[in-house]
């Protein structure tokens, strides 16, 4: 029997591996991208959730100061992209700008991120993979290739950490990837990104507070 | 399309083939840095360079793919999600008091503004050349809060021409940008133009 990993597509082959899926460890982890064993599931059984597509939503609405920030400093990053570090400097002035006067998030805990992810998994990606795949958006297809798999792994570490609390997080790091925002726990982080599959020296690790 | 040479310094190991391959002393700078006024786009220093630290850059970028509409409807309301997460996540790390919380939700901030970041790439502002861009900066000078930092703003547009002229709104103040100091301000183009800084009058002056 062989297991697949939801987050980076990793197979656990038992017959390779030589112990049973169902006898590793509790705490035994994909050796990819850290996601936990409850994270796999048996190849050709992976079912597909149900998801809402709405239909009704096609308009743009206007963009919110915090999309403004994040907008501009994508533009920084295309800028750097082209050696324009003036420019790019110019642009991440603009998104600190945005940054700055943008208020504070009506909600609190960290129980709303979750559900918030999970609204992103059941309904925003499958929307965007809808609406993408009619018009043959390859563009579009990837960010939701690159980031369901990030969201997904948000949603287990957020989920972990409101089962374990600090435990989880004790004497070790997280790392980010700066590429396409994989969160990864660990001492060091993957050699490569396993979604992405930038080199490590692309990730950032976060340090305590200062 | 015309290209300029760029030497990437993180990768620049100073085998310095690049100088005997110039013709035309391009890549011979103190600052390691290619002069583009001197570069003429042969692509000789890229081709030789052992470390491939220097990339022939293009000095125009073609228009980006367009998007339907459904496409970034979609786009956006997942950037707006994103977006939440990000402010959510630095609102809780900021009152954290435990070590591992606040580090997790650092990363929940930084990685939310990435993906966030990688949506609007591919919703059409992925060039700072395009017209999406310059257009958006062009309504926030017009429209957007009183604290905007509407010189930086100008300068960009000053800086990047726009790839896709037709479609770019003019500003409905015209700005000029003086020709001697570089000062750019505001000015209604009726009667003669005087820069606010250098009191240079004349010709020398760019309208932006």
């Amino acid at each position: 029997m062989r297991y697949r990993c939801t987050i980076c597509g990793h197979i656990y082959d038992e017959e390779k591996e030589k112990v049973p899926f169902d006898q590793l460890p509790d705490d035994w982890k994909c050796p990819l991208c850290g996601a936990l064993k409850r994270d796999f599931v048996p190849v050709g059984e992976e079912t597909k959730k149900t998801v809402v597509i709405e239909e009704d939503f096609d308009e743009m609405e206007n963009l919110t100061v915090a999309q403004l920030a994040a907008l501009c400093s994508n533009l920084a990053k295309g800028c750097e992209k082209q050696y324009k570090f003036r420019e790019m400097e110019k642009f991440r002035e603009l998104s600190d700008y945005f940054s700055a006067i943008c208020p504070p998030s009506d909600r609190d805990g960290i129980e709303d991120i979750a559900e918030m992810l999970m609204t992103d998994l059941e309904t925003n990606y499958p929307n965007v993979e809808a609406k993408a795949s009619a018009a043959a958006d390859r563009g579009a297809l990837r960010i939701k290739v690159w980031g369901e798999k990030v969201t997904r792994m948000l949603d287990s570490l957020v989920g972990r950490y409101l089962e374990e609390g600090e435990e989880m997080l004790k004497d070790t790091q997280i790392w980010v990837c700066t590429m396409c925002g994989f969160v990864y726990v660990g001492d060091r982080p993957p050699a490569v990104c396993p979604v992405c599959k930038v080199p490590d020296w692309k990730f950032q690790r976060m340090e305590a507070r200062a | 399309m015309r290209t300029v040479a760029v030497r990437n310094l993180r990768l620049c190991t100073k085998d310095c083939i690049c100088l005997y391959v110039c013709p035309t002393g391009a890549t011979d700078t103190e600052d390691s840095v290619i002069d583009v006024k001197k570069c003429t786009g042969c692509g000789m220093c890229a081709g030789a360079c052992p470390s491939s630290a220097i990339s022939m850059v293009p000095l125009e970028y073609p228009v980006q793919q367009k998007h339907e509409e459904s496409v970034l409807a979609a786009e956006d309301r997942l950037s707006k999600s994103k977006c939440q997460q990000e402010i959510l996540a630095r609102k809780i790390a900021a009152s954290a008091d435990k070590d591992g919380l606040y580090r997790l939700m650092k990363a929940v901030e930084m990685s939310s503004r990435i993906m966030a970041e990688d949506v609007f790439r591919e919703s059409g502002y992925m060039l700072p050349q395009s017209a999406n861009a310059q257009n958006l900066l062009v309504d926030l000078i017009e429209d957007g809060p009183e604290s905007f930092p509407r010189g930086t703003a100008r300068e960009i547009l000053d800086a990047i021409p726009c790839n896709e002229p037709g479609d770019r709104r003019e500003l409905s103040t015209p700005y000029y940008k003086c020709g001697y100091c570089g000062t750019i301000f505001e000015h209604s183009g009726k009667g003669e133009i005087v820069c606010p800084l250098c009191k240079t009058s004349g010709d020398s002056f760019k309208r932006l």
